[in-house]
């Protein structure tokens, strides 16, 4: 029966829990983004398309697909092209690693966490790039920026998912969750809180979302490296950053809070997954409303003067707890 | 410049300015090198256009200068042109002015805190602002029927009475913005990354500020106490009691306080005003035809000292009439603020003096080698037009 085996991976990955379940809850989550932090400022938020503005995301994203799609003269063709396709593909590879129905996610190998955190570097120089390729003097601002923020949070990233990794005793997402989920485990968060922590600031960062919107900062530098796309290149963009929310909050649920299982046998996993990384979601909108941006300098050095550190001492304490 | 600078535009078409203006900087990485400013680009003719009109007309012109502070150069024209008739305004109606001026510089501080806010990333803070600067808009809509260019001024008094309604309600107003300012007065300083990007940027040394001519809060937060409601009042000033709020910070952190501090202290002098509002008329009828003379009158505007100058010639026209708005007086002190900082720090730095650029445009020439300066006239335009076209 090979080839209804084929015909089963091939719906999983194009349908559920794949591409087109990975879009659809990533314009849910944009929606769910924009109407929680537009409460936090008082204003409505998308209330018009669809149910309760739940449509809006999509209306948005069918837009911009229609746009004109400029090529300014001067840009780097080859690379300016290539950013938008690179950086969709890169983050739906990513996301295949993320256990989301159950324990064990569409890929898994030993080691794929060291893979995730490979493709976070590569998306943040993809935005350098991005932005060195537009030749344009906000874009290249931005797109150095872009590259500046990622000496700052990658580090303290890293260090952190080495925590999880330890109490599991395995650098697999699944692996992780699913000790996380056995009998012996709980959930990694109850040894991790800082870790945790400094997990969710990292993402704020990789997100570029306020106070670390740095590298698009609009008052400043237009809309930094993004600047000049346009159309098609500028949905394609736009889409990633909402998948790249749900691969920060699925990896976060993984990682520390026994990702899509739980305490409750019955309810499926799907379920679990959608309230934990709601909660993180949420996290995020009411982060993004209680700052202002932070300026490159101090984003870079705040990270290394606290972040790393905390980072290293939150290892040092779950090596004692554990001995 | 050298090599390892390049210059970025900010404006004519920029998302931290609203208004077009050109500011050419050179950094160096994110270190700001130099500053080019270049104006111009909303220049509208209008100290042409009141030699065509007659007193009256320029009442409604000259607010339309600027859409935030039409009360403040509506206010400065009519006191500039009731002091060439000789004219002198009821009390009643001085009282209903100084009320106006103060909602209006409440709306206006309001606003720019928002827009502070809005340049450093927080917009949070600019939604509950711009949610409280209703409360004081719908309030000057109450007062004179409309939220912006109220045309509340008449050469010779107010166009409009305040009823004792109108009254209650806008003590009533004057509450609410109180607790909202209290709120932000103690929430602003004790919020750490509004500080961390306001204290230390866009330094303006007091020395410097006096030099360079800066005005309004922009001078004050550099320490300076100068305002002319308090040096040379007018309307009813002279008889409210209030401070002139400073600081010593000399920079952007400094001209928040500022602001703020003067929040307070508009809704002091309105809820005195209106608490020692006198009776009387509001208004009274002056000639058509103004006797020839020069007259300078000066008002605070919320961004600073405003400067009309009006020549008369006996006809119903002025011969000339010449506005510096106080951003114009700010422009000159951008440059040194800007200078050594970070570009992260250029929007809240230019923010900070509250430009308001078609309040200041001019067609005016200046050729640097020579230090010449000149003026074209719509003439001079014409041919330089026609010779650039016939090229």
């Amino acid at each position: 029966m090979a080839w209804e085996v084929a015909v089963y991976n091939l719906l999983s990955v194009l349908v559920y829990p794949g591409i087109i379940f990975l879009v659809a809850l990533a314009l849910f989550y944009q929606w769910v983004d924009r109407r929680f932090f537009a409460k936090l400022q008082n204003r409505y938020g998308p209330i018009y398309t669809g149910p309760g503005g739940v449509l809006q995301p999509l209306a948005d994203l069918i837009k911009l697909l229609a746009k004109e799609d400029i090529e300014p003269a001067a840009v780097d063709k080859p690379l300016f092209k290539a950013v938008p396709i690179l950086l969709l593909t890169l983050t739906l590879t990513a996301l295949f690693m993320i256990p989301i129905t159950g324990p064990s996610a569409l890929v898994w190998f030993e080691g794929d966490l060291i893979f995730i955190i490979f493709i976070l570097s590569l998306i943040a120089i993809l935005a350098f790039l991005g932005g060195w390729g537009s030749t344009n003097m906000f874009s290249t601002i931005g797109g150095m920026r872009a590259a500046l923020q990622s000496l700052g949070y990658e580090v303290p990233m890293a260090v952190s998912f080495i925590g999880p990794a330890i109490m599991a005793g395995s650098l697999s997402i699944s692996k992780i969750v699913e000790w996380q989920s056995s009998t012996a485990g709980y959930w990694t968060i109850l040894l991790n809180p800082l870790g945790f922590g400094i997990v969710i600031v990292a993402f704020l960062a990789e997100l570029e979302r306020i106070p670390f919107d740095i590298p698009e900062a609009e008052t400043e530098i237009v809309a930094g490296w993004q600047t000049e796309f346009s159309g098609r290149k500028l949905a394609l963009i736009r889409l990633t950053f909402d998948l790249e929310l749900i691969l920060a909050s699925g990896l976060i649920a993984a990682l520390y809070l026994g990702g899509p299982t739980g305490p409750i046998p019955l309810i499926p996993g799907i379920v679990w997954y959608i309230i934990k990384t709601l909660i993180i979601v949420l996290i995020f909108a009411n982060l993004r409303a209680l700052f202002a941006r932070f300026r490159i300098d101090q984003m870079v050095s705040g990270s290394w003067k606290y972040l790393v550190p905390l980072a290293i001492v939150q290892i040092v304490i779950l090596e004692l707890l554990l001995r | 410049m050298s090599e390892t600078t390049f210059t970025v535009p900010v404006g004519p078409q920029h998302p931290a300015l609203k208004e077009p203006e050109n500011l050419m900087i050179s950094v160096d990485g994110e270190r700001v090198v130099d500053v080019k400013i270049r104006l111009g680009y909303v220049h509208r003719g209008g100290e042409k256009a009141f030699e065509a009109r007659n007193y009256t007309q320029g009442l409604y012109l000259v607010e339309r200068i600027c859409g935030i502070c039409a009360m403040a150069h509506q206010l400065c024209y009519a006191n500039n042109i009731e002091a060439l008739l000789g004219v002198t305004v009821p009390r009643r109606a001085d009282y209903i002015r100084t009320i106006i001026a103060e909602l209006e510089r409440i709306h206006s501080h309001l606003l720019w805190v928002g827009v502070a806010g809005h340049e450093i990333g927080w917009d949070t803070l600019f939604m509950y602002t711009w949610r409280d600067r209703e409360v004081v808009l719908d309030l000057m809509e109450l007062a004179t029927g409309n939220r912006v260019t109220h045309a509340t001024n008449a050469i010779g008094g107010v166009r409009r009475d305040l009823t004792p309604e109108m009254i209650s309600q806008i003590s009533k107003g004057m509450r609410h913005l109180e607790e909202r300012v209290k709120y932000y007065a103690s929430m602003i300083p004790k919020e750490r990354t509004i500080m961390k990007r306001a204290v230390g940027v866009g330094i303006l040394k007091p020395q410097d500020a006096v030099a360079l001519c800066a005005v309004g809060p922009t001078l004050r937060a550099s320490g300076i106490k100068r305002d002319v409601r308090r040096d040379d009042p007018y309307s009813a000033y002279d008889e409210i009691p209030f401070e002139v709020v400073t600081h010593d910070g000399c920079d952007v952190a400094a001209r928040v306080m500022v602001r703020v501090g003067e929040l307070f202290e508009s809704i002091k002098i309105a809820n005195y005003a209106l608490e020692h509002l006198p009776s009387g008329p509001v208004r009274v009828r002056v000639p058509i035809n103004v006797p020839a003379g020069e007259n300078v009158s000066l008002v605070e505007a919320p961004r600073g000292e405003d400067i009309h100058y009006c020549k008369s010639n006996g006809t119903d026209k002025p011969e000339r009439y010449k506005v510096r708005a106080p951003t114009l007086a700010n422009w000159a002190s951008v440059a040194t603020m800007l200078k050594g900082g970070y570009v992260a720090d250029i929007p809240i730095a230019l923010a900070a003096i509250d430009p308001c650029m078609s309040c200041t445009d001019r067609m005016t020439f200046t050729d640097v080698s020579s230090n010449k300066m000149w003026h074209w006239t719509i003439e001079d335009l014409r041919r330089h037009s026609a010779k650039w076209h016939g090229k």
